[in-house]
């Protein structure tokens, strides 16, 4: 009853429900880095937005399955294997006792989403089981998994098989568009430097380096410390940014000049080195109206998903 | 009632800032907001406490307009602080291996430097960054120092940074910039306790000095 890790891939963790009402603790939200993307998997094996599954960074990575089960996967793009057979994207998997589960090395977006039908064993801790890996909590022991590591799956169900509508396909690239607002410490003029940025090697769960664009910035300058959330772009003394995910430290000195709009942060989870960022402003009122377009769209194939 | 005239600012497109100025008024505010039910998340900032609405259920207009009413109700600040912390702590050597260096760069000794900052009566500012960090403040501003050039990779857990005016206890292993003098030895961040985050905003420590072998 149990799916065992034969190669995690740079980095594997078991995510569920964000945590609520710590970040007054310090403590984020964690969570899968694209919340999206976690609930069309879980979606495709008939599960609840935020039931937990696996998070997979980049791959290759590979799973044997001790017991049939059916598998959803969404998220980066990457070949799917069963048993070295390739499998369709966006459809509910079948997954036989004993078979192998691969997934290629990612070649657009960072992370791929693996849900299963049943409930994959993860401590709770703070009312969610995902990982937070500084401070070893939720998930797989508090860590990341590894080769040979079993994870227990409890009460599996035949899930009915499922395919993903087409118009709720984001195709991921090496070139996003992200609509954001004003942060807080955002200064007049620099509405003509949003971009090109590109991502740099330093990205984790907590947050993305970017480079180029507001090539001018000569405002960063510590302030004082004040909340940064999730979506938060921060310039550092070198110059550079600092895109904040699900993991992203809840406090920070550096200015904050744009918010990626709430319709947009779950794009961030899948940026990997390279890619190209354009930030388009936009207004408090399109936010909103992005938001509910968005949210429209989805609700129909994802009750109970918020993004 | 208080002056309320506090700015209050988006900071996103889900979140507002009350730009209130420092000191214990934050922590005021902070518990008065935790009391009501709107909020999401309330997050204090050194000069500022924000907030995080539900995008889902109001709108940026109707959730800043709902602030505005609830701050300017604010209640009078009454208590005089919260708990008060005796820390116990070991200073220089592998716990703290700055504080020859922030001695030297003061013209003073290790001791002048430890007996200062546990002469002082420290206030927790804020919590934030990672689980637990606690920002003091309250330590002489006579003695100077400064973030590190280069941040270390790893700084254990209890470690007590120094930067001219204020403390940080790390209450997690993990990267960090202050200089550290010293290391507390209790837990200061237990997820398995029933009190997981032992000191909270507005709390008072004093850090006592244990003697080395």
């Amino acid at each position: 009853m149990s799916i065992t890790v034969l190669n995690p891939g740079p980095q594997a963790t078991l995510q569920g429900a964000a945590r609520q009402g710590l970040r007054q603790f310090g403590m984020p939200a964690s969570g899968a880095a694209d919340p999206l993307a976690h609930a069309i998997a879980n979606r495709l094996v008939g599960r609840s937005p935020d039931a937990t599954g696996m998070e997979i960074t980049f791959g290759p990575a590979s799973f044997r399955f001790e017991r049939t089960m059916h598998a959803g996967i969404a998220g980066a793009e990457t070949e799917i294997r069963i048993d070295g057979v390739f499998q369709p994207p966006g459809q509910t998997l079948h997954v036989p006792a004993g078979a192998t589960l691969s997934f290629s090395p990612f070649v657009a977006g960072a992370r791929a989403y693996l849900s299963v039908s049943g409930e994959m064993a993860a401590t709770k801790s703070f009312g969610s089981a995902s990982t937070y890996l500084p401070a070893s909590i939720g998930g797989h022991e508090g860590r990341a998994l590894r080769k040979n590591d079993s994870i227990a799956v409890s009460e599996v169900f035949s899930a009915p098989v499922v395919r993903m509508p087409m118009e709720l396909r984001f195709a991921l690239s090496h070139s996003y568009a992200l609509r954001a607002v004003t942060g807080p410490d955002w200064q007049e003029g620099m509405q003509d430097q949003l971009g090109p940025f590109f991502v740099t090697q330093r990205l984790s769960r907590m947050g993305v380096e970017v480079e180029g664009g507001l090539a001018a910035i000569s405002v960063a300058e510590m302030r004082p410390s004040s909340a940064v959330l999730p979506g938060a772009l921060q310039v550092t003394p070198s110059g550079r940014g600092f895109l904040l995910l699900a993991d992203g430290q809840t406090t920070g000195g550096y200015p904050h000049i744009l918010q990626v709009i709430r319709a947009d942060r779950h794009l961030l989870g899948q940026l990997r080195p390279k890619d190209r960022i354009q930030f388009l402003l936009r207004s408090q009122t399109e936010s909103e109206a992005a938001l509910l377009a968005k949210q429209k769209l989805l609700e129909t194939w994802l009750p109970g998903f918020r993004l | 009632m208080m002056d309320t005239s506090f700015r209050i600012v988006p900071c996103g497109d889900d979140a507002l800032r009350i730009v209130s100025g420092p000191g214990r008024v934050r922590h005021h505010l902070a518990q008065y907001l935790a009391g009501l039910t709107d909020w999401l998340e309330i997050v204090l900032g050194k000069d500022d406490v924000t907030v995080v609405f539900d995008v889902h259920v109001l709108s940026m207009a109707a959730a800043r307009r709902r602030l505005q009413a609830q701050v300017s109700d604010l209640p009078e600040l009454t208590g005089t602080g919260g708990q008060l912390h005796l820390l116990n702590a070991v200073f220089g050597g592998t716990s703290g291996p700055d504080l020859d260096a922030v001695a030297g760069a003061n013209g003073l000794s290790v001791e002048d430097v430890i007996e200062a900052v546990c002469g002082a009566e420290l206030e927790v500012d804020m919590i934030g960054f990672t689980p637990g960090f606690a920002y003091l403040s309250g330590v002489p501003q006579s003695l100077k120092s400064q973030r590190l050039a280069t941040p270390r990779m790893r700084v254990p857990s209890g470690s007590i940074g120094i930067i001219t005016g204020q403390a940080g206890l790390y209450a997690l292993e993990g990267p960090g910039g202050w200089p550290l003098i010293g290391r507390v030895t209790e837990a200061l961040f237990d997820p398995h306790a029933v009190k997981p985050f032992r000191i909270l905003p507005g709390d008072r420590v004093r850090l006592v000095a244990e003697r080395g072998p």
